[in-house]
């Protein structure tokens, strides 16, 4: 090797070396070490066993922190029970600030109703829960209870931008022994208590607001999972009892034809 | 009735949603497909000072460097995204306010028995109203308005209109 050659190679070499403990810091950064693997891996577990459910009811409870007109923090609550049916099929029953009011889809349209105001509204939806879903939060405004976990194949979109996966610990949470994990993604912090045992059902799921000046959660916890509800598919369409009056939705935006 | 009605029923709207519209940030439906690219690893750069090994030094120096420069714009990048969702989140949360405040004046006016523009939403019917059916539809009326209950998102309002 000439004099020049090597030269070239040692100062190749030095600039390497000198780069190392860049590319590793910044590398660090990006690739983001706090992603814990067995957090991910806990959460996976959890989606894959929801994924397999081809039937489920379950109890809920929200509590949806929000800003009051004078800037103070406020809860409001919500309970209910919610019956799926993979893949079209999905029933809320529900109590709490709204009073009772029920839910209905049943793979053409949803429905909503309250009974002691006797009156509903109807609106016809995408042909499967999870574009359901999406089609009553943003066509029709209404929010159905945790719906981040009662999509199937929901775990990509979990983990999508995540930058912090941790293990908190374990709690108890109505009885039932719960793996604590948390997960950060830019705007929102989530923490998900996934049951402990043979059944990975989600214990409670909160979702908080980061990007904002008050830091707003959405919390569910859920209980009384049911893996073999009696359904039949007559309970998931509504018929209006006598003297039970139809009103309309006001849209929040106009239904797209192929519904999303 | 169009314009008044459309900004008043969105302002009130955007407070109804305000829930809906950052649950699906919190679980990025709206980011649908677009996978998060996560930096490149690190290579192991373990070279020895001989010179046969200069070449592949040299090699895996260009690719060190190459490396730094995608994870540094990864970072921007990343950066760039929260402070964008920052901005974005913080106006929502100024217009469900705004909503909150549009709502509670259309309910003062309401209960003041002021003649509305017809598509004003309000949570509460003012007190004294009364139903009247008009061309087989349950209407309340009162205050010079006629309401109608509609539902906005899961909530059960009342709008004002004009019967046909």
């Amino acid at each position: 090797m000439s004099t020049w050659n090597r030269w070239i190679a040692t100062t190749w070499f030095t600039a390497a070396v000198l780069a190392l403990p860049v590319v590793v810091c910044t590398d660090a950064r990006a690739q983001s070490p706090a992603v814990d693997p067995a957090a991910v891996q806990r959460l996976k577990q959890m989606f894959e066993f929801m994924d397999g459910l081809q039937q489920f009811s379950v109890q809920t409870r929200n509590v949806v922190e929000d800003l009051h007109v004078s800037g103070h923090r406020i809860d409001r609550d919500m309970s209910a029970t919610v019956t799926v049916k993979r893949p079209n099929k999905l029933r809320a029953v529900r109590g709490g600030g709204l009073g009772e009011q029920q839910f209905f889809y049943d793979g053409k349209t949803l429905m909503l109703y309250n009974p002691r105001e006797k009156v509903y509204a109807t609106e016809a939806a995408p042909p499967t829960v999870e574009k359901m879903i999406d089609f009553a939060r943003e066509t029709v405004g209404v929010v159905l209870p945790a719906a981040d976990l009662l999509y199937r194949n929901a775990f990509p979109l979990m983990m999508q931008d995540v930058k912090l996966a941790a293990v908190v610990g374990r709690s108890m949470i109505g009885g039932v022994k719960c793996d604590h994990l948390l997960f950060s993604r830019p705007g929102a912090d989530f923490q998900v208590w996934v049951a402990e045992g043979k059944q990975p059902f989600p214990c409670k799921y909160v979702v908080t607001e980061t990007g904002t000046p008050a830091p707003l959660s959405i919390a569910t916890v859920f209980s009384d999972w049911n893996t073999r509800p009696a359904v039949n598919d007559a309970q998931f369409t509504f018929v209006p009892p006598k003297g039970t009056e139809k009103i309309r939705f006001l849209l929040v935006e106009p239904p797209r034809p192929t519904g999303r | 009735m169009r314009a008044n009605t459309r900004i008043a029923a969105t302002l009130v709207l955007v407070g109804a949603v305000s829930a809906a519209a950052w649950l699906p940030e919190a679980h990025a439906l709206r980011g649908r497909g677009a996978a998060f690219a996560v930096g490149a690893a690190a290579g192991s750069a373990s070279s020895s000072a001989a010179e046969q090994q200069a070449a592949a030094a040299q090699q895996q120096a260009a690719t060190a460097q190459q490396q730094a420069a995608a994870a540094q714009q990864q970072a921007a990048i990343e950066k760039e995204k929260a402070v964008a969702a920052q901005q974005q989140a913080a106006v929502e949360r100024e217009k469900a306010i705004a909503a909150q405040q549009q709502a509670a004046q259309a309910q003062q006016a309401a209960a003041a028995g002021k003649p509305l523009p017809a598509g004003t939403v309000v949570a509460q019917l003012p007190p004294g109203c009364v139903p009247t059916p008009v061309g087989g539809k349950n209407y309340q009326y009162c205050g010079g308005n006629f309401y109608e209950p509609v539902y906005e998102g899961s909530a059960l309002k009342y709008v004002t209109t004009t019967p046909k």
